[in-house]
């Protein structure tokens, strides 16, 4: 959905609270849900993006791995949806300093472990190499089990949140209904095109 | 008249406060009602129509807001959608003598707004429970004496739920149910044929359909965003801001205004009743005070506790109609040890649409008819079954195109509960005043020390067990039972600090929540608890508060107040 296309929704939504409340909805409630269609957050993953909590260099990686666990295909990948960024952010937001530093190390020892593996510098290994590294990396990690969560699950676990709760990863796999109107609490799969937005 | 002075005045504006401004100013009288907090009115809901994707970090919640409300964040429910209903706790501190958690919004609503919603009758079992126990002291009201009001509250708040007969939980006048999912219909029938328990959908105070009067125009049937804690635009759950206010606003008999704390209730010895309150402006400190004839104290328990303790006099050396001793004493909550979770096989064809603000409720059954525990009282769970989304992939070796087709699929069927168990009234639970600790106001600390104790130790394991057992009885998998390191306070439902009763020597306020020693003083918030059942507390609070409300009305015409 495009700026104008979600202003125009976001309006349809409003006005029919607006009916809903007979017309009751204050100023500053309507200026406050207008506000949250003007005000586009930076749009994150484009170019020209900075990256606050993260190195440049650590940046690119993550945002290839991103891309690598959740391509462009058909539809959009965890880079048209801003991935990289919403990591960048949600990093420094989220996460404590202990937490972050584990991250960032945790990005070091990828690399390292990647160029031990591939001869060179992962970002410049093809693709495949990539991403059978990346693979290869969950793989050992699930079978790990204890301990703090390693790298590239904390990597995955952000790739998924940020991806699965931007507007094109939740309108291109999801059907996502704003205002649902009913619940019914037993119906058949295959009456939907595509799972609800169930989280 | 004064321009400070009114008929009533009503301290708070949540659940209790609400329903005190709405019946006093319908039945006519002048009424300032006060809040602490900032004002909002029924729309002001910031976040509420936003998309997860208007929501920073995933509407995860954030380090600062874990270094501005410590104490909110103990629970999970402060997220950047909501966080603007906690209070900053570094603003608003208070002395934990014992871990206890306090909850709180400090804004016009209050915590009406941030409710769970659950709505459930007290039933005689728990009105006679003190009396032939031998606990504490006997409520002074029976079933049969509320069950009229609680009708009136249902009514008009608009609760929905199912008929199911449980002399242990009344039924009421309800809206249609909601639906049960497909499991939880599978769960409630294996549990009635192995262990003839029962299993109901929750009672909410979400509209199922209209509401049977036309006094609330401005609500609508509920929307299944199951956004509710934000507040609802559409006013499908029933709030002060949705509901009572309005109603209260339309009367043209209140005055409602925000940031005003009331931190004393003024004793006229003279004339042996209570004239008014001082109040400080939270923005400007500028005190002020303001009177009236009668003063409805809806401050919710800990709140209304500290104001009258903070109520001294020569009348009240101890805080305001304390002649008992027992203000600020008899603290509970709802004991919350933890719960039970399972994956559930098959039902693979079948799912649920919308989002449903609600789940299961499986009443209690432990010291019921012939049921007989070592310990007193009892517990109900509420739960839900859904089926997994997207994080079911977190920890996951699936990537790229694989991994977003899987994802397009809905996950396996999980279904959780948890447990919520009585509390004892305990003397020993109390809360007093600091004295040598301030806040930035200059009013001293509240002190609370509250803890569980012998009675909720024993229960805690059948309440563990229990869940545990009635999943491996469904026959469900991967059975795992949750323990919960539970501090009193953090099911939000204090209560109990100004106990009802009927002797003056042994409670603070009557069977009418009038303070004993001082009649034009009534306090309706969860303060009058004498038991604290299992039940959320919310609908018993709208009852009394109404059934104070027209008891006051009744005697200010006679002239007794």
């Amino acid at each position: 959905m495009n700026d104008s296309q979600e202003l125009v929704k976001r309006r349809e939504i409003l006005k029919r609270a607006a009916w809903l409340l007979g017309g009751a909805v204050s100023a500053p409630a309507a200026l406050a849900i207008m506000q949250g269609c003007s005000a586009k957050e930076a749009v994150p993953g484009a170019a020209g993006y900075l990256p606050k909590t993260l190195s440049a260099d650590q940046f690119a990686l993550i945002a290839d791995i991103a891309e690598i666990m959740i391509p462009r295909t058909d539809t959009s990948g965890a880079k048209d949806a801003g991935v990289p960024a919403f990591i960048d952010q949600a990093l420094g937001a989220v996460y404590d300093t202990e937490t972050q530093r584990r991250f960032t190390s945790g990005c070091g020892e990828f690399q390292a472990a990647a160029q031990a593996a591939g001869d060179k510098p992962f970002l410049e290994q093809d693709l495949a190499a990539r991403t059978a590294f990346v693979q290869k990396t969950l793989e050992n990690a699930l079978a790990e089990g204890a301990g703090p969560k390693p790298f590239i699950l904390m990597a995955r676990e952000l790739t998924l949140l940020g991806f699965f709760t931007s507007e094109v990863g939740i309108n291109e796999n999801m059907d996502y209904v704003a205002v649902p109107g009913a619940f019914h609490g037993c119906v058949p799969v295959s009456q939907m095109k595509k799972p609800v937005y169930w989280e | 008249m004064e321009t400070n002075s009114f008929d009533a005045i009503v301290v708070g504006t949540g659940i209790s406060g609400g329903w005190a401004a709405k019946e006093l100013t319908e039945k006519g009288l002048k009424t300032l009602v006060l809040d602490r907090g900032r004002m909002v009115r029924h729309g002001e809901y910031p976040t509420a129509t936003k998309t997860p994707w208007e929501l920073p970090n995933g509407n995860r919640i954030t380090q600062e807001i874990r270094r501005r409300k410590p104490v909110q964040s103990r629970t999970s429910y402060p997220t950047p959608a909501n966080e603007h209903w906690f209070v900053d706790d570094i603003e608003h501190p208070y002395v934990e003598s014992q871990p206890f958690d306090w909850l709180r919004g400090y804004h016009v609503g209050g915590r009406s707004l941030l409710w769970a919603r659950q709505s459930y009758r007290l039933s005689p079992l728990d009105f006679e429970a003190n009396a032939k126990e031998g606990i504490a002291i006997p409520w002074p009201v029976s079933y049969d004496e509320i069950a009229p009001w609680y009708d009136k509250v249902e009514t008009f708040a608009g609760i929905s739920g199912s008929t199911d007969g449980l002399a242990q939980l009344p039924d009421g006048q309800f809206l249609p149910p909601m639906e049960l999912n497909c499991v939880e219909m599978d769960f409630q029938k294996r549990l009635g044929d192995k262990l003839q328990r029962r299993l109901i959908i929750g009672r909410t105070a979400n509209l199922t359909a209209p509401l049977k009067h036309n006094e609330s125009p401005q609500r609508a049937t509920c929307q299944y965003r199951n956004l509710c804690i934000r507040g609802c635009p559409y006013g499908g759950y029933f709030s002060s801001v949705s509901a009572t206010l309005p109603s209260a606003e339309r009367t043209g008999n209140m005055t409602l205004l925000a940031d005003q704390i009331v931190y004393e209730v003024i004793y006229d010895n003279d004339k042996g009743k209570a004239t008014g309150v001082r109040v400080l402006d939270a923005n400007t400190g500028k005190q002020s005070e303001y009177f009236a004839k009668v003063i409805f104290m809806c401050a919710s328990a800990l709140g209304s506790a500290f104001i009258l303790l903070n109520s001294t006099s020569t009348r009240f050396p101890n805080g305001f109609g304390n002649d008992s001793g027992e203000l600020g004493h008899n603290i509970m909550d709802h004991n919350k040890p933890g719960g039970s979770s399972a994956s559930v096989e098959g039902f693979l064809d079948t799912a649920y649409t919308g989002r449903r603000p609600n789940g299961f409720y499986i009443p209690r059954y432990r010291n019921v008819g012939k049921d007989k525990r070592d310990y007193l009282r009892g517990f109900g769970y509420q739960g839900r079954a859904q089926r997994a989304g997207y994080s079911r992939f977190n920890d996951s070796a699936l990537i790229g195109a694989e991994l977003k087709q899987a994802v397009r699929e809905p996950g396996p069927w999980g279904i959780s509960m948890t447990a919520f168990g009585e509390i004892l009234p305990y003397h020993e639970n109390h809360a007093t005043l600091d004295r040598t600790k301030k806040d930035k106001h200059g009013l001293p600390m509240l002190a609370i020390s509250a803890v569980v104790r012998d009675n909720e130790l024993k229960m805690q394991e059948d309440m563990r067990n229990d869940a545990g057992e009635m999943l491996e009885a469904a026959g469900y998998k991967n059975v795992s039972v949750r323990s919960d390191n539970y501090n009193v306070g953090n099911s939000i439902h204090e209560m109990g600090t100004a106990r009802m009763g009927a002797d003056p020597r042994k409670s603070v306020l009557n069977k009418f929540n009038q303070v004993h020693a001082c009649k034009n003083v009534f306090v309706t918030d969860g303060s009058f608890m004498v038991s604290s059942a299992c039940q959320n507390p919310s609908l018993t609070y709208m009852a009394f508060t109404a059934r104070a409300v027209d008891h006051a009305v009744a005697e200010l015409k006679k002239g007794n107040l």
